[in-house]
């Protein structure tokens, strides 16, 4: 089922199209750093505030309101950027553990930030004891793991 | 310059990190989360200078609270990308996107020590309110701008086939 499904997405014009054209990966694969820059960043800055660091001067729910919105937007830069690339090495990325580590553990940082963290970083600061510590901890360890392995799909498989 | 390349090149711990198989994923790999930590931060401190974001942060802030975090990265990221020119020296040698990167770090390095010994000398004077000065702004969108295509630069030396004709004219590499 999901092998034909990337066999599917392999076989696409799109894909075709993107492997033709000598310019089209590079420029993606340029793209998807610089928002993962951007998205490192608002990640980080909210993290860091969680575990007691940073922009402690400002409120958290203050930083993690602000920040939010980068995160959000820098996310769909990246699966924006991300996709086009799924398609065109689809059956690369199909045999490469790194890429459904990677992917397991995108999903899982989102329900992550969505269920706990914001709700964390939005609350009555200092009612939650050494929660926020927890949960930038996990956070900032979830989105290393997914670039650690983003990386080593190119490098290894 | 070549001389010193091709010395490198043939030290026994560059022929030893050029040969070991984990060397490079390691160091790479390193290099893009370290990146991550120093490009993260300072582009959101660029982005306070331009008015994008974080406006309600005093701007002096910035520095005194992340720019340790942010040097942290930098220090791991000119460490690791230290390290993998040295294990190959003539693989970048003739590459023309990484003297491109190099120049440009050294731009934004310039810009950040100018911006810092000159515009910021005034910071208590706009370091609440909301009306930054026109050379902080500059600075800040002159440091995204830079930035953005150190990362660029950086991900385009993996295409050594992709080097505009007229550097391959130079036919440095060879
Ligand atoms: C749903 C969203 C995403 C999709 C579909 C996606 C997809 C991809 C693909 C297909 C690659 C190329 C791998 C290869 O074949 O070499 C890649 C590279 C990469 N991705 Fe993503 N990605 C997404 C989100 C993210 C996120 C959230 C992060 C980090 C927090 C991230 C970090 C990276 C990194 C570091 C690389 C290696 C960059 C390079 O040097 O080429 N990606 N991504
Ligand atoms: C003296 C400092 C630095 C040196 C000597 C250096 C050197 C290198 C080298 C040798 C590579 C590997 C290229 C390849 O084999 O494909 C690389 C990759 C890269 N560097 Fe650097 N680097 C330095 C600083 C930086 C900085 C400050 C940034 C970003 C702000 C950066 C961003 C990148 C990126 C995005 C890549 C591509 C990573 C990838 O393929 O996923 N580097 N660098």
């Amino acid at each position: 089922m999901l092998q034909s499904f990337f066999q599917w997405m392999q076989g696409l014009p799109f894909s075709a199209w993107m492997l033709e054209e000598t310019w089209a990966s590079p420029i993606i694969q340029c793209a998807h750093l610089v928002a993962l820059v951007a998205f490192a960043g608002a990640v980080l800055v909210v993290d860091m505030r969680l575990l007691g660091r940073g922009l402690i001067k400002t409120p958290l729910n203050q930083l993690a309101r602000e920040m939010d919105r980068w995160m959000i937007w820098s996310f769909v830069a990246l699966f924006v950027t991300g996709a086009p690339q799924v398609l065109s090495t689809a059956l690369k990325q199909y045999y490469s553990p790194f890429f459904w580590w990677k992917m397991q553990i995108v999903i899982i940082g989102l329900l992550f930030n969505f269920t706990i963290r914001r709700r964390v970083a939005f609350a009555e600061e200092g009612s939650l004891g050494h929660w926020p510590k927890v949960v930038g901890f996990l956070s900032i360890g979830m989105w290393t793991g997914v670039s650690v392995y983003a990386r080593l799909i190119g490098l290894l498989s | 310059m070549r001389s010193l390349f091709e010395w490198v090149d043939a030290l026994p711990s560059s022929i030893a990190l050029r040969e070991s198989l984990n060397a490079y994923p390691t160091m790479l790999t390193i290099h893009v989360v370290s990146m991550c930590l120093f490009a993260g931060l300072i582009a959101y401190w660029d982005m306070r200078l331009v008015g994008l974001t974080l406006r309600k942060v005093p701007v002096s802030n910035i520095p005194t609270r992340l720019f340790p975090w942010a040097l942290t990265g930098y220090g791991i990221n000119l460490i690791t990308g230290g390290l993998l020119l040295y294990s190959q020296p003539m693989r970048y040698y003739g590459n023309f996107y990484f003297w491109a990167k190099m120049a440009l770090m050294l731009i934004a390095g310039i810009n950040m020590f100018w911006f810092h010994y000159a515009t910021y000398k005034s910071v208590q004077a706009w370091d609440q309110g909301r009306e930054i000065p026109m050379n902080a702004r500059l600075a800040g969108v002159v440091s995204l701008v830079l930035w953005a295509a150190v990362v660029v630069t950086g991900r385009m030396m993996a295409y050594s086939g992709l080097m505009p004709q007229w550097w391959n004219n130079l036919n440095i590499g060879a």
